[in-house]
């Protein structure tokens, strides 16, 4: 499938390598920095908007 | 621990740019249905310069594109940000300046488009003045948004705030590498790059602007205002930071899948066709991401429209990330570029994405900052479906008719002729698609004054803080990572340092994509018989421009078969290296022109400019009669042809002196041609149309043979 998808989009030279090389280096990093972070630091972070209470207690707030 | 301080957000800033949010989306989306009415109904053009299709449609997308989903987007950075860095902005001026500017932007292009003032770049059509503008309000805004990061309360960057850097630094540098142009006059300029440069760039530009004015940063808002909505943390923080990086870094090398099968190189159209195909793998990342923050809560949301708008919103960015990268595929692409078939796929992600997300944002904000109830549930439920309606009335009958469209033009009988061979023909097909697809946009804009209608009631009900009380402790200063700290949390503690991080992410397809094509000056094979533009058919070329017949016609004939059957040779990219700015268009409501010279007699386009129903019955192309009435203004011709020697054409030394006798001349031949077929008017030499059909006459024959007589 994937072999199709390159064929059909015609010749690849190497700077379409190079530049999925260096896409892949990036993804790896991105995963890798993703995954070795803390749970703690994760889930505060995650946490950082709801940390400040909405101003009115809004229909939003009410399904605590 | 540190102290705890206390400090107000600033909310009328914020209320500012909500009220310019309401305003324009109203203005964006109205004049986009009277361009769809247009369609439909020529006589809505009003045969009137300044409302035909040509100037309205920039009209619409700049709208649509930087005046509703701009405001919108600092609406939400204004808020989210203040809120997430525990801080108010860093400068009330650098507020004021920021929304001032920004209006007085809108305003500038809302009188320049319909006056036929265009670069004729697809959304960056404003000329340079405004281009400076444009500028100088967005350094203020980043000036204003680095500011308030620098003087933060909280240590760490949520991510919702890398999409907002990630965003200013990359329309940064998109804005100023589109619109690299040499002035000629205060409302006129001729851009650096020519012909197949100048396509690549722009579609680069097209491209990123879609994905970092329109995506980015409403994934920031959608990573905030989502979980705000929710009252429950996004589903996954980790996949957020994979989506960001993966996302800044390929969307930028995307551009060229707008340009499969044109005369760009073919390398460059393979690497936008892989890097369009494994888009699909960050976007989906994030849409599941913000779907799944929904788990477990589809009660709410069946109950609380904004969760309906968020979650219409998130889908319909995943249906047009999805939809993006098969168009991406040259064998999709060959059927359904240049057909209706992308205004179908651009408005899923518009309405749907950035539309209902905003939508959403507006029902939950407005009431928080009027600290009071949303006025009525039922009538945001009511505009939630009447919206949903209008999308799909949009969407469908173009997805349809693009497909027909295609067809016909490809459709071929037994005996190997075109099957349709009257271009007219295609279009008088699809034009009970157009129909229901104004009624898709007429059902929107009434759910959306539904909305303002509901808004305007709560702000009414509500009473507005302008300054809101916070406290937060100050932020502990840290030098330098401590021990054992893992490097990416350094990173997102350093604004500085997630900025070049994402500058240079971004550069990287950029210079991969560009430079070749840029430096490397033998990329476009140059062709002996291609010659500069006469005095008058460069006249006649910037008045194409001016009245926007790029918003219907192309000029690139692709190979296939079905196309140089119909239009002739194939078009090379050493036909249009003295094309400033290149015309090559995105869509083909009309034929394309790009071998029309010598197809008709002179009179002929005399008579179908005047009136087109006239030569192609039952045509829906706008009347210019103001054309056939107005006199061409030589004044700037000696400039234009100064400033294009300059950039590389090669006009004699001296030319320009006599440019406005040799655009005379011309104009003469051809008005003499005219009379001889008894079309007669006073001071017709002197008319507009005669430079126009100086340029279309010429159009395409520089590699073509000589016309046959009698054709
Ligand atoms: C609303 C879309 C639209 C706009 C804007 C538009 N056209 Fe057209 N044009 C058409 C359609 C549809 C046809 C085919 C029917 C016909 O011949 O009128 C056409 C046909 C033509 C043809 C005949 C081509 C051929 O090979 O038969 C020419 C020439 C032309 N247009 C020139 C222009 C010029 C010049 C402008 C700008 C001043 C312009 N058009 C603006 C839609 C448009």
């Amino acid at each position: 499938m994937f072999k199709y998808i390159l064929e059909s989009a015609g010749n690849i030279n190497w700077m379409a390598i190079a530049s999925l090389l260096t896409f892949m280096a990036v993804f790896i990093i991105s995963a890798v920095m993703a995954f070795r972070s803390q749970p703690a630091f994760i889930d505060r972070m995650a946490n950082l908007p709801l940390e400040e209470p909405n101003p009115l207690n809004a229909e939003n707030d009410r399904h605590e | 621990m540190a102290q705890v301080e206390q400090f107000r957000y600033d909310n009328a800033i914020v209320r500012k740019f909500a009220y310019a949010t309401m305003v324009f989306g109203a203005v964006g989306i109205l004049v986009g249905l009277l361009a769809a009415l247009q369609l439909v109904f020529p006589a809505l053009n009003f045969s009137t310069a300044e409302t035909t299709f040509g100037r309205i449609r920039p009209l619409h997308t700049n709208a649509a594109i930087f005046a509703f989903v701009g405001n919108g987007i600092f609406m939400g950075v204004y808020y989210s940000l203040q809120r997430l860095l525990k801080t108010n902005m860093y400068s009330k001026f650098l507020n004021e300046f920021h929304f001032w500017g920004w209006q007085a932007i809108i305003l500038a292009a809302a009188i320049t488009l319909p006056l036929g003032i265009t670069s004729s770049h697809e959304y960056a059509e404003l000329e340079w003045p405004i281009d400076l503008a444009i500028a100088a309000v967005w350094v203020a805004f980043g000036v204003n948004m680095f500011g308030t990061i620098l003087k933060r309360r909280e240590n760490h960057l949520y991510v919702a705030i890398w999409f907002y850097i990630a965003t200013w630094v990359t329309v940064t540098v998109l804005h100023i590498g589109n619109n690299l142009e040499l002035p000629v006059s205060m409302w006129k300029s001729y851009p650096v790059f020519a012909g197949v440069q100048d396509a690549l760039i722009q579609w680069w530009y097209g491209h990123n602007a879609v994905a970092f004015f329109l995506t980015t940063p409403y994934l920031g808002l959608m990573y905030y205002f989502l979980p705000k909505a929710a009252n429950r943390p996004v589903y996954s923080y980790r996949l957020s930071i994979i989506h960001f990086w993966a996302l800044i870094f390929i969307y930028i090398w995307a551009g060229p899948h707008h340009l499969l099968y044109t005369s760009l190189p073919d390398w460059a159209q393979s690497l936008g066709t892989v890097f369009s195909i494994m888009l699909i793998a960050p976007s989906w990342g994030g849409m599941l991401n913000g779907l799944l923050t929904l788990r477990g809560a589809w009660d709410r949301v069946r109950q609380d429209p904004i969760l309906k708008f968020m979650v219409v919103a998130v889908t319909a960015y995943g249906m047009a990330t999805f939809e993006g990268p098969m168009l991406s595929i040259k064998s999709v692409n060959a059927i359904s570029h240049f057909t209706d078939w992308t205004i179908g796929h651009v408005h899923i992600g518009t309405l749907g994405w950035n539309g209902f997300l905003t939508f959403g944002v507006l029902y939950w904000l407005i009431p928080q900052l009027f600290r009071t109830k949303l006025y009525s549930q039922k009538l945001a439920n009511a505009h939630f479906w009447i919206g949903t309606l209008g999308i799909l009335f949009y969407a469908i009958p173009l997805y349809w008719a693009g497909w027909t469209q295609s067809l016909m033009w490809k459709q071929f009988t037994a005996d190997g002729f075109l099957q349709y061979g009257n271009f007219l023909e295609t279009v008088t097909q699809i034009i009970p698609m157009y129909a229901l697809r104004a009624l898709g946009g007429t059902l929107y804009v009434a759910g959306y004054f539904v909305m303002l209608y509901n808004l305007y009631k709560t702000i009414k009900a509500g009473s507005f803080q302008a300054y809101e009380e916070a406290e937060a402790p100050a932020r502990v200063a840290t030098a330098g990572a401590h021990k054992g700290e893992h490097w990416h949390r350094w990173i997102e503690r350093r604004p500085v340092q997630l900025l070049i991080g994402s500058t240079i992410a971004i550069l990287i397809g950029g210079m991969v994509e560009i430079f070749p094509m840029v430096m490397i000056g033998d990329q476009v094979p140059t062709i002996e018989s291609v010659k500069p533009y006469t005095a008058l058919e460069l006249q006649g070329r910037d008045l194409y421009i001016r009245e926007g017949c790029i918003s219907c016609h192309t000029q690139m004939v692709r190979p296939f078969r079905s196309e140089t059957e119909r239009y002739g040779e194939y078009s090379k990219s050493g036909e249009f290296i003295y094309d400033r700015p290149f015309l090559w268009g995105s869509k083909r409501t009309g034929p394309d022109l790009h071998r029309l010279g010598n197809k008709y007699p002179d009179s002929w386009h005399y008579n179908h400019m005047l009136d087109p129903t006239s030569m192609s019955p039952g045509s829906i192309m706008p009347v210019y009669p103001w054309l056939i009435e107005d006199d061409l203004d030589n004044s700037l011709l000696p400039a234009k042809i100064m400033a294009l020697r300059t950039l590389g054409t090669p006009y004699a030394e001296g030319y320009e002196e006599e440019a406005i006798a040799d655009a005379q001349r011309q104009a003469d031949e051809i008005a003499a041609r005219l009379r001889k077929d008894g079309i007669d008017g006073e001071g017709l030499e002197q008319k507009e149309i005669i430079a126009l059909i100086a340029y279309l006459q010429r159009l395409g024959t520089d590699i073509k043979p000589a016309p046959q007589a009698g054709n």
